[in-house]
């Protein structure tokens, strides 16, 4: 055996011991059901960072595991779903378009609002930090909400929690990619329910509302709900 | 005389192979058929009086995480399956579908936390039109978990080049504690609840080779509780 065939045998073997203290999960296809839910009568435009687009969040835990969870698309998909079921019509907006400028363009689309979502930031917790034997995501979304005069209207911080537990769970999935999932989902839950009585996004509305509750002041203030951290 | 020593050898052979089998069987079999004792008591309060139609159906579903409980998923299915067979088995709704055809009513922070929530959730649009398609009759909240509370004892392995061992002695002690609280969602009121308390300990003997001797507590939980639950629900007939 040449010495160039040893060296690369050798280099493989470390980078394989390597790559083997490093965990990757990727959310992907994230399966959020057609909520039963009734519309809030507005149209809004939606601008989605492209940090949220792409959202990867890399840690090393106890100096002995790197691990990187990768939200991939899934926050889009996500809010862009929850958001069509939640209004009459949802305009993603491109790029292109910059949100601080809402004004110059709000003429030319006809909505009420613009929602900008974001993750302010998330964390994990797997059994060997916890001592016990579930894994555990928190991810805190912000979402800031403008007026056609492009006044933020509203800026709702909201917490959200999956937990897993480490034996294998019943779809089969891993365990942290399970509580990921479960932390997106119950996000999805809470902006579903709350969102209209956290933030009052409903007295947007250029037509007279009838059948819509609103609160008289909007969440201005960072207000988090519930967070069983 | 070729042929007669050729004969002897595959009779040997033979007979090699079944006592190793004969060795493997007594080894392996105690494994199988010896299990730990175990200390199970079952019992249910009931408030009023229970009843199920044909067409009617349950959902069995753990309590929120967001309020501290760590019912196994495994166990969550367990029950579930174990109430759709045998007699008296009940028609089960999958947990996952109902979850979902209900979203986001039912999600770990969003589910009533009492029959008071139940009834103002019914109250949303479409909420009580799902859960009469699906034709839930009962909700099960299942509550608890199993914990190893004692265990004891040294088992040591080793490996050589000519073989490997084990030698010691560990035990431990399971406890497996599960309420489930049943909600009848036609009256509108709490069922009652059936628990199970299970406990037993494990030993794992080792002299060369480990022999587990496994309480388990938890299927022995799953069935005691599953048993009574279908008792609870169609026994009673009243409604």
């Amino acid at each position: 055996m040449t010495s160039n065939a040893l060296i690369t045998i050798s280099v493989t073997v470390c980078l394989a011991v390597l790559g083997g203290c490093a965990s990757q999960v990727t959310v992907n296809n994230l399966n959020i059901p057609d909520p039963l839910i009734k519309k809030i009568p507005i149209s809004v435009a939606v601008k989605f960072p492209d940090e949220f687009e792409h959202f990867v969040h890399k840690e090393e835990t106890l100096g002995r595991e790197k691990w990187s969870i990768d939200l991939g698309r899934s926050n889009t998909l996500l809010f862009t779903k929850l958001l069509e079921a939640l209004f009459n019509e949802v305009v993603v907006l491109d790029d292109s378009v910059d949100p601080l400028d809402i004004p110059t363009w709000m003429d030319f689309i006809d909505i009420d609002a613009v929602i900008a979502p974001s993750i302010d930031a998330f964390e994990f917790s797997i059994p060997s930090q916890n001592q016990a034997d579930f894994f555990a995501v928190w991810v805190r979304y912000r979402i800031k909400i403008f007026d056609r005069e492009g006044q933020q209207f509203a800026n709702w911080l909201i917490s959200a929690y999956g937990k897993s537990q480490k034996s294998t769970t019943v779809s089969g999935d891993d365990p942290l990619h399970h509580a990921a999932v479960l932390a997106m989902r119950d996000a999805a839950a809470l902006i579903l329910i709350q969102l209209d009585k956290a933030t009052s996004i409903s007295s947007l509305s250029r037509e007279p509302l009838s059948n819509v509750t609103t609160n008289s002041t909007p969440a201005m203030s960072e207000l988090a709900l519930q967070n069983p951290k | 005389m070729l042929l007669r020593t050729q004969q002897m050898g595959q009779v040997k052979q033979i007979s090699y192979r079944l006592s190793l089998i004969r060795q493997l069987v007594l080894i392996i079999l105690p494994c199988i058929v010896m299990t730990a004792c175990v200390t199970a008591r079952v019992e249910d309060q009931r408030t009023t009086s229970t009843g199920i139609l044909a067409g009617e159906g349950v959902v069995i579903m753990p309590k929120s995480y967001h309020l501290g409980n760590e019912t196994e998923a495994k166990f969550t299915k367990c029950v579930g399956s174990a109430l759709g067979r045998g007699s008296s088995r009940l028609r089960v709704i999958p947990n996952n579908e109902f979850v979902d055809a209900l979203f986001p009513w039912f999600e770990p922070r969003t589910v009533p936390s009492d029959i008071k929530g139940l009834s103002i959730l019914l109250k949303e649009p479409g909420v009580s039109d799902m859960i009469a398609k699906k034709g839930v009759r009962y909700i099960i909240w299942l509550d608890g978990d199993t914990d190893k509370i004692a265990g004891g004892g040294t088992l040591s392995c080793a490996a050589g080049p000519g073989g490997a061992g084990c030698f010691g002695f560990a035990w431990w002690q399971d406890d497996s504690k599960y309420d489930a609280t049943v909600w009848d969602i036609t009256a509108l009121q709490s069922a009652g609840t059936v628990s199970a308390n299970v406990s037993g300990t494990s030993y794992l003997p080792a002299i060369i080779i480990p022999i587990p001797l496994i309480a388990r507590t938890r299927s022995k939980a799953c069935k005691g509780l599953a048993d009574q639950l279908k008792l609870f629900i169609v026994t009673d007939t009243s409604t």
